[in-house]
């Protein structure tokens, strides 16, 4: 019984050392991983207002964002959403397994940085577009989904990732 | 220059450190020298200093606006006022971490410095905080440096703090809760000092007692304050989240708890000395593993820092390798420590231990909750998240068996059985009136839920319980532990105010334009929309609100704001708080529709002061514990 308590005293804190080593790895390779770029999936959605939306509107450059009114790391990104709205980054919403009452109450109270929101309250284009949780973004050019970041959005994700894929997509056209 | 000074500094103090580890290891492998501690004392002290003058240098050039300096550049602004501009140093990851190695520096020596001259654990006790403080330091340096330089050129302005921050409470959060988590280094040092140097007649709590209830203060402190900031400046609306980071500063708070509970009994009646000394170590692993989950970003939450697996990787391997030496130490010193002694079952400290076993599983439990999300990942890929609806059911039953326990141990007796007569007499009465109480909440207030029920119960069985202490310590002039009593009072009430609060609080979202009123409910009988104004601020816009609210025949005025900032063009809102002992009246402005009505958010938030109330009766208790003349 005392062997056993001992060997475990050790035992146990080494196995969760490694097991927290491995998801850093492994987060890592995620993130360096080149992305394939792919077509956005086609959709039958409407947005928070109830108007359908056309597959055009997401012509051009444009910020697709997963967001919901549960997720509390969107509300952190939130702001720096905000302030690329303000830099003439036009950002699409995709509203996540979310209600639409408590979406655009959500986007009452915090304000709203995007051009308009799709609502997907089953997950539909969530999941063929490969959404694994919110927040999520998708840079999205000339209805090609060229880039992904996991997670919360910010300054230094977007001109690590997103900024120079847009930069590459200006100097070519 | 300064910049340079100061980093120059903290790099002396890297190098008096290792000159402090290398040196006794080359000692040690050689005869003792009698100079050897004074020596290693001076270098030690000499390389404390050295990081404070260093960070009081940091601080100088936050105030002075060196933008050059990247850090400093990127949180704060020339147009702050002084006090921003100095907080602004830990508003993120790299000068966070610097105050974090500032306090655990001013424990330590503190600390180190209290002990007496020929203490037989000075020595070990000085190589492990050396060692502790050594790491942070190469982990400040290496992989997260506050002192790095924009070059060639610094730029002009300062790219602000983030507004969310720009609030007072952002000056005593963190440092109140940094102040807490290092101060179990020295129970963590210390008590591996003890188990590396074999001579098990030391009595070794007496020296860490006080300091590890400062330290629990201190954590307590941050804590509540968390919760109060989140609730009434953020606006966001609640005052706990289970958050991972609420999370992982709750897991050592509650090792400290059950370590001081433990400590108590060991002192007391010569039982769970082992224990004790485990916990010890736990708190501060604990507080490492909060730590990395924080800076390493692998789990998003409200409070992450930006995600850099560098970092990550750096405060895995060292937090674990100075865990694991701890613990293993331990584990090669346990058949030695075993003491023959068992606990009397129905003694006080046998519910003390029951208890001490409730915590321990919490930690668990909320171990499983933040963990259980990157398991699931790795081994599927699917993302799942762990709410509130886990931790509630969770903790339900195990404030009940601990609201129980802490009831019968009122009037137990240390190392001695209690009869089952006594037992009875203790129990009855707090269980009827809170059964009664109970049922009397459940008239009033017309709404049921096991969980929250469960837990009123438990908070009305303590707050029972010490109220029948206290009356028989008035009239029968019975003792009664005041430091206790009035921490564990702190804790009924805790439990209480916040299922109560689960229970009665609501949410109404509201649809007017300017001139308009309405009747919301039997309670809020009237609420109008008077006014809302456009006014300018230094540095943002105000839009302002005025309302007047009839609330239960009274007339309340509320004016909830929201403010656009210039430099980061972020909206915050400021809600509107009218407060009375009961409740809470909370407003929240939202957007202008297009008909020219605004949309307002009317919470009201019942015994949610009393939540803090509570938090401060603990730290009252823990207080009186100090300040008593004898206690161990």
């Amino acid at each position: 019984m005392n062997q056993l308590l001992r060997f475990l005293i050790v035992i146990l804190p080494i196995l969760i050392l490694i097991f927290f080593a491995k998801v850093l790895l492994v987060e890592e390779e995620i993130n360096f991983a080149n992305f394939e770029a792919k077509n956005f999936p086609e959709f039958q959605l409407n947005d928070l207002s109830g108007n359908p939306v056309e597959a055009e509107s997401l012509n051009g450059i444009k910020l697709v964002n997963v967001w919901a009114s549960w997720c509390i790391t969107c509300l952190i990104e939130h702001p720096f959403l905000t302030k690329l709205s303000n830099n003439d980054i036009e950002i699409i919403g995709l509203n996540y397994k979310d209600t639409d009452s408590k979406a655009n109450a959500w986007l009452e109270k915090h304000g709203n940085p995007y051009l308009f929101s799709m609502y997907d309250p089953r997950g539909d284009l969530a999941f063929d577009l490969g959404v694994t949780g919110a927040p999520e973004s998708y840079l999205l050019i000339n209805n090609q989904v060229v880039g992904h970041i996991q997670g919360e959005m910010n300054q230094s994700k977007w001109e690590t990732i997103f900024l120079p894929l847009i930069q590459k997509a200006k100097r070519s056209s | 220059m300064i910049g340079e000074i100061s980093h120059f500094l903290s790099l002396s103090a890297v190098v008096l450190l290792s000159l402090v580890l290398i040196f006794n290891l080359f000692f040690s492998l050689n005869k003792f020298h009698p100079n050897q501690l004074i020596l290693s004392m001076r270098l030690f002290n000499q390389a404390c200093w050295l990081v404070f003058i260093s960070f009081g240098m940091y601080v100088y050039l936050a105030i002075s606006d060196d933008f050059s300096i990247a850090y400093i550049a990127s949180h704060s602004n020339s147009q702050l006022p002084i006090f921003y501009k100095v907080t602004s140093i830990w508003s993120a990851h790299e000068g966070s971490m610097f105050l974090w190695i500032v306090f655990l520096t001013a424990w330590s020596i503190l600390f180190i410095n209290s002990l007496d001259k020929d203490h037989p654990l000075k020595k070990l006790t000085l190589l492990m905080l050396s060692l502790v403080i050594l790491g942070f330091l190469l982990f400040l340096l290496l992989t997260s440096n506050p002192f790095e330089r924009i070059l060639p050129f610094g730029v002009i302005e300062g790219a602000d703090i983030n507004p969310v921050l720009q609030d007072p409470a952002l000056a005593i959060h963190p440092p109140m809760l940094y102040l807490g988590y290092v101060g179990f280094v020295i129970s963590f040092s210390f008590i591996t000092a003890y188990l590396l140097n074999g001579d098990f007649e030391l009595l070794w709590e007496k020296d860490i007692k006080n300091w590890s209830f400062v330290a629990w203060i201190f954590l307590t402190i941050g804590i509540a304050l968390g919760s109060w900031w989140a609730y009434y400046e953020l606006g966001w609306g609640g005052y706990w989240f289970w958050d991972p980071v609420e999370n992982v500063a709750l897991m050592p708070w509650l090792a400290a708890t059950a370590f001081m509970h433990s400590l108590f009994a060991s002192s007391k009646s010569n039982v769970l000395k082992t224990w004790t000394m485990f916990l010890g170590i736990l708190i501060f692993a604990l507080s490492l593993f909060g730590a990395f989950i924080v800076r390493s970003g692998i789990i998003d939450s409200v409070h992450s820092f930006a995600n850099d697996p560098k970092r990550g990787l750096y405060l895995l391997g060292f937090s674990g390798l100075i865990t694991l030496l701890a613990l293993s130490i331990f584990a090669y010193r346990l058949p030695a420590l075993n003491s023959s002694k068992l606990v009397v079952t129905g003694s006080k400290e046998s519910f003390l231990s029951m208890n001490n076993i409730l915590m321990v599983t919490s930690i668990f439990s909320i171990f499983l909750g933040v963990t259980y999300p990157l398991i699931i990942e790795s081994i599927s890929g699917e993302k799942v998240s762990i709410g509130p609806p886990y931790y509630n059911t969770i903790f339900s039953p195990l404030i009940l068996i601990a609201a129980v326990f802490i009831m019968i141990s009122v009037d137990a007796l240390w190392q001695r059985s209690m009869s089952l007569r006594a037992l009875f007499v203790t129990v009855t009465a707090p269980t009827l009136l809170s059964l009664l109480s109970m049922y009397l909440i459940w008239r009033a207030t017309a709404v049921f839920s096991i969980l929250a029920y469960i837990g009123i119960f438990s908070g009305l069985l303590i707050l029972f319980s010490y109220l029948f202490r206290t009356i028989n310590n008035v009239f029968n002039k019975k003792y009664i532990n005041k430091g206790s009593a009035v921490a564990h009072v702190g804790l009924g009430l805790l439990f209480f105010a916040v299922s109560m609060n689960s229970i009665l609080s609501y949410e109404k979202n509201l649809n007017l334009a300017p001139g308009q009123s309405i009747s919301v409910n039997e309670s809020v009988q009237e609420f109008s929309f008077d006014d809302i104004r456009v006014l300018k601020a230094s540095n943002h816009d105000v839009i302002s609100a005025e309302i007047s609210l009839m609330h239960d025949d009274r007339e309340i005025f509320l004016n909830p704001q929201k403010r656009q900032y210039a430099t980061r063009g972020q909206i915050t809102s400021e809600s509107a708080i009218h407060a009375s002992v009961l409740k809470d009246t909370y407003l929240t402005i939202g957007d202008k529709l297009e008909n020219g009505s605004w949309t307002f958010s009317l919470k009201i938030n019942y015994f949610i002061k009393w939540i803090w109330f509570s938090a401060a009766l603990m730290v009252l208790g823990m207080l009186l514990t100090i300040f008593k003349k004898k206690v161990l």
